[in-house]
């Protein structure tokens, strides 16, 4: 078994090259998609900064703390979207019937569908996402740092991202059904991503508890800036869960595994 | 020495929802669906021995592709039992991928906008085929199918007979057992389809790759597989060899030809006023006349076709000619006619 | 139908290419009515979307009531309007013009009898009032229900915004187009197509209402053609234009209308004499 995982890693990364090298043929494409793309998501922050503007501060919450909020959400979100990307795809091989010959390789179908697509362009929401968290810092000259503080970025980003993958393969399993919701997923990855670039805070009890325990989001953004800023969680939550983040995001993808072979079993049945 | 393919009372039963227009609708189909039962394929019992080259043959929605389906590992059957190259295809999918070679003749699994050979190096990796073994076979199937006048063009811009050859190589890079196709030479020309059913005849008498070939054209199983079955609503109607069929039920052509109104007038006429033609040629019978058409049916080794013409030529004033090959549902219902088939097993196979 | 079109053509009347054009508004109404369930879908997003803005309105308008004139009240009502209106004006993501360039058909379509323009406008039109009745109105109905935003109860407000939306559908169409033709020119049409529909966005106050623009921004956002997309009729409905600033708000948008429209048919003949010349 640990064979086979290895071995469909290094395909993985076969694939990958094969896509990056036909899409840097065309450097010039590459470069403009990236700036393009970098240059919506810059825009997608500005109003950030323009709400703080008018208004002082949102639920007690500074426009730098605010920023590097949205910085790590962002990041996680890139990530995603860069790793995801043929996961997010995964309808139009459904539509065009291109599963039955997915099933006819000898590679497990969760590793081709992931590997299907690696689009560069994605790379630009990870910039912006570094840019805001440097603009974020520069936000906050007293923010104390530990090693233990400088170590939760990284381990939230990395979690945010696997939550992020997990409910895209959840949306892909979709397609096994109805082609006709994918923009469902899209209120999840999309959406989520826009909720949680604010503080968790400023919603209703029910979508913070959905946030928290059902699609543990939060647990890759909120949770971990609040541990770095010092601010408390809501249901009294300690705040050194932030640590926690990777194993529920694992239990979370997990259950998007089981639920996607279930969905690979459901059409091996059916047909299409 | 096992079988290739070992498959006993294989059913595919689908479960398939009507749906209902609007939005009301919709939602009452999921509530209360109505549920149709379809049988795609019925008790299929198969027996394939390595090195074979089988055709698969039967019209539009007889239960072919769930059947190469069952026996890939790409659906469930519903029941019976299978077994390819002594794997269970449900259970042991991956194992038996490795093993096997699929080319469906109207999707590539060529990657689009890549030149070919970078397609055939990525299913290097795909199928874990060693360095030496994937370059000797790449130059081998090269050579074979003439791959290298197109080897650089992506595989969008090539011609239809192009990709074919480009996925017949891309199937057996990885030096597989058995070779599934499904309508190889759908869409090709005459040039094109020889050259690959010579490519085929190679590999199975060179490489002793097992064929199972599903297809249409009665030229191709006549041409390549020495046995065929044939396959109709599910049920396998025939199995056995080729030459009995032609013989029987397909060796029969179509002349219709198209004479002169004048010529028609002459003719005498039957009890539905229609014209005869009488004192044929042996081997040659009137099936069918539609004034000014007439029906003509001939078996290949009876006579020529340019003497049929010929002889038709200087009797009547042709206005055309044209050629109608068997329909294998034609041949179908012809078997439905005639009744009893027996097969090459001791399965006989009683059609009302 | 283009064979229809051929017919009503070959008559020739101003009223047979009129009945035509409304042919062509309902055909595409009715086409979108089959996706019943990717509507929902999408009705279920501006809905979610609405919901994470009136949130973040909620907490900024604790620290202080009052902004730029607005309540919090305001502050809803306006994003629940940006959710209504968004699909009606500039629906997501419209590359179809876009496809067509790419795919050639584009070619056959400029040779056509009827006017290319007027042909795609037509279509959105339809789109428009489709999306007008199946997300725009669920879409505020929701927030309603939600945060009890409440309508206006003037007539004549209605009366201005019933006038002030056509004309932004109308700006969104000529907006889409344009940043759809520029294919015929620039192979990254479609990422670019990404920013403009990002721009018109932020500058049509979908991101963030535009009275909260700093006032120097505000200012050069006032004359922007997106500031009638959107941010206009949002505004009218609100009673925050009333007045001599009404018929200017009007005034921009039918402006906009016209130079945008203009700037699409210049862009227009030029490609269609690049078709022509080069046979596509």
């Amino acid at each position: 078994m640990v064979c086979n995982i290895l071995a469909d890693f290094r395909l993985y990364l076969h694939l990958i090259a094969m896509q990056l090298r036909a899409q840097l043929q065309y450097k010039l494409n590459v470069l403009i998609d990236i700036v393009t793309y970098l240059s919506v998501t810059c825009l997608e922050f500005v109003p950030v900064l323009i709400f703080f503007g008018p208004f002082p501060s949102l639920l007690g919450w500074t426009v730098g703390e605010v920023a590097m909020l949205y910085a790590i959400t962002s990041m996680s979100f890139g990530l995603a979207e860069l790793f995801g990307a043929g996961i997010d795809a995964f309808d139009e091989t459904i539509r065009r019937g291109e599963f039955d010959r997915v099933l006819l390789r000898p590679v497990g179908p969760f590793m081709q569908v992931v590997s299907s697509e690696f689009r560069l362009r994605r790379l630009g929401r990870i910039t912006q996402g570094l840019l805001v968290f440097i603009f974020a810092l520069s936000l906050l000259p007293g923010l104390n740092w530990t090693a233990l503080k400088l170590a939760v970025l990284p381990i939230a980003i990395v979690s945010g991202a696997l939550v992020f993958i997990a409910i895209l393969l959840l949306g892909a399993t979709l397609c096994f059904w109805t082609i006709q919701t994918t923009e469902l997923t899209n209120i999840l990855t999309y959406g989520g991503r826009e909720m949680l670039s604010y503080p968790l805070t400023i919603y209703n009890q029910g979508l913070q508890r959905f946030f928290l325990f059902v699609v543990p989001l939060a647990f890759g953004t909120y949770i971990p800036i609040c541990y770095l800023l010092g601010r408390p969680l809501p249901f009294g939550l300690p705040v050194e869960i932030a640590f926690a983040a990777p194993l529920v995001a694992l239990a979370f993808a997990l259950i998007a595994g089981a639920t996607w072979r279930f969905g690979v079993r459901h059409y091996q049945s059916t047909g299409s | 020495m096992e079988a290739m393919i070992e498959a006993e009372g294989l059913s595919k039963t689908f479960r398939v929802a009507r749906r209902r227009p609007g939005l009301l609708g919709g939602l009452r189909s999921v509530v209360d669906p109505q549920v149709r039962i379809v049988h795609a394929v019925r008790d299929l019992s198969l027996h394939i021995e390595r090195g074979e080259m089988i055709g698969l043959v039967g019209p539009n929605g007889a239960g072919k592709s769930t059947t190469i389906k069952m026996l890939t590992g790409i659906l469930v059957p519903t029941g019976g039992r299978v077994r390819v190259a002594g794997l269970d295809p449900m259970r042991q999918r991956r194992e038996l991928a490795s093993r096997i070679g699929v080319v469906f003749g109207q999707r590539s699994q060529l990657w689009w906008d890549l030149p070919l050979i970078d397609s055939l190096r990525l299913l290097r990796h795909l199928y874990r085929v060693p360095e030496k073994r994937h370059s000797d076979n790449l130059a081998r199937l090269r050579n074979m199918l003439d791959l290298d006048e197109f080897l650089d063009t992506p595989v969008r811009q090539l011609s239809l007979g192009q990709r074919m050859r480009g996925d017949l190589a891309a199937a057996l890079l990885h030096d597989p057992e058995l070779l599934y196709l499904d309508e190889p030479t759908i869409g090709l020309d005459v040039v094109a389809k020889a050259r690959i059913r010579e490519f085929l005849l190679a590999i199975n008498a060179g490489q002793g790759v097992t064929v199972l070939l599903t297809t249409h054209d009665m030229d191709d199983v006549e041409t390549l597989c020495p046995r065929m079955l044939i396959i109709d609503h599910g049920r396998k109607l025939y199995d056995g060899g080729v030459t009995e069929i032609r013989e029987r039920f397909g060796g029969e052509r179509m002349l219709i030809a198209v004479l002169d109104p004048v010529e028609i007038a002459a003719i005498p006429h039957d009890a539905q006023d229609q014209p005869v033609l009488s004192d044929l040629p042996e081997g040659v019978h009137q099936v069918q006349a539609e004034a000014p058409r007439i029906w003509l049916a001939f078996s290949r080794d009876s006579l020529p076709v340019h003497e049929l013409v010929a002889w038709l030529g200087a009797r009547y004033r042709l206005r055309d000619v044209t050629f109608q090959e068997p329909e294998i549902e034609d041949v179908i219902r012809r078997i439905y006619e005639e009744g009893l088939l027996l097969g090459r097993d001791e399965v006989s196979v009683q059609v009302s | 139908m283009w064979r229809v079109a051929g017919f009503l053509c070959w008559e020739n009347g101003k009223n047979e290419m009129l009945r035509f054009y409304f042919e062509v508004a309902r055909t595409a109404y009715r086409r979108q009515l089959i996706y019943r369930w990717a509507n929902l879908a999408g009705l279920l997003t501006n809905i979610f979307f609405g919901v994470i803005f009136s949130y973040v309105m909620i907490a900024l308008f604790q620290a202080r009531p009052v902004a730029a004139g607005y309540n919090v009240q305001d502050a809803l009502r306006y994003i629940w309007l940006m959710q209504a209106m968004v699909m009606v004006v500039l629906t997501f993501g419209w590359y179809d013009l876009m496809l067509t360039i790419r795919s050639g058909e584009v070619v056959s379509d400029l040779s056509k009898p009827c006017d290319f323009y007027w042909y795609w406008f037509s279509r959105e039109i339809g789109r428009s009032a489709y999306f007008l009745l199946f997300r725009g109105l669920p879409t505020y109905l929701a927030g309603m229900l939600l945060f009890g935003l409440g309508v206006p109860g003037d007539l004549r407000l209605w009366l201005a915004y019933a006038a002030s939306l056509p004309l932004a559908a109308m700006l969104g169409i000529a907006y889409r187009f344009l940043f759809n033709i520029v294919a015929f020119w620039v192979l990254e049409a479609r990422a670019l197509g990404g920013l403009a529909t990002a721009i018109a966005l932020f500058f049509a106050g979908s991101y963030i209402p535009l009275p909260f623009f700093p006032p120097w921004l505000r200012a050069i956002a006032t004359w922007l053609p997106f500031n009638g997309l959107m941010n206009v009729p949002a505004q009218i409905f609100l009673g925050k234009l009333t007045g001599i600033a009404l018929l200017f708000g009007l005034g921009l948008q039918v402006l906009w209308v016209v130079l945008l429209t203009l700037g699409v048919r210049l862009l227009t003949s030029v490609a269609a004499r690049r078709v022509i010349v080069q046979g596509g």
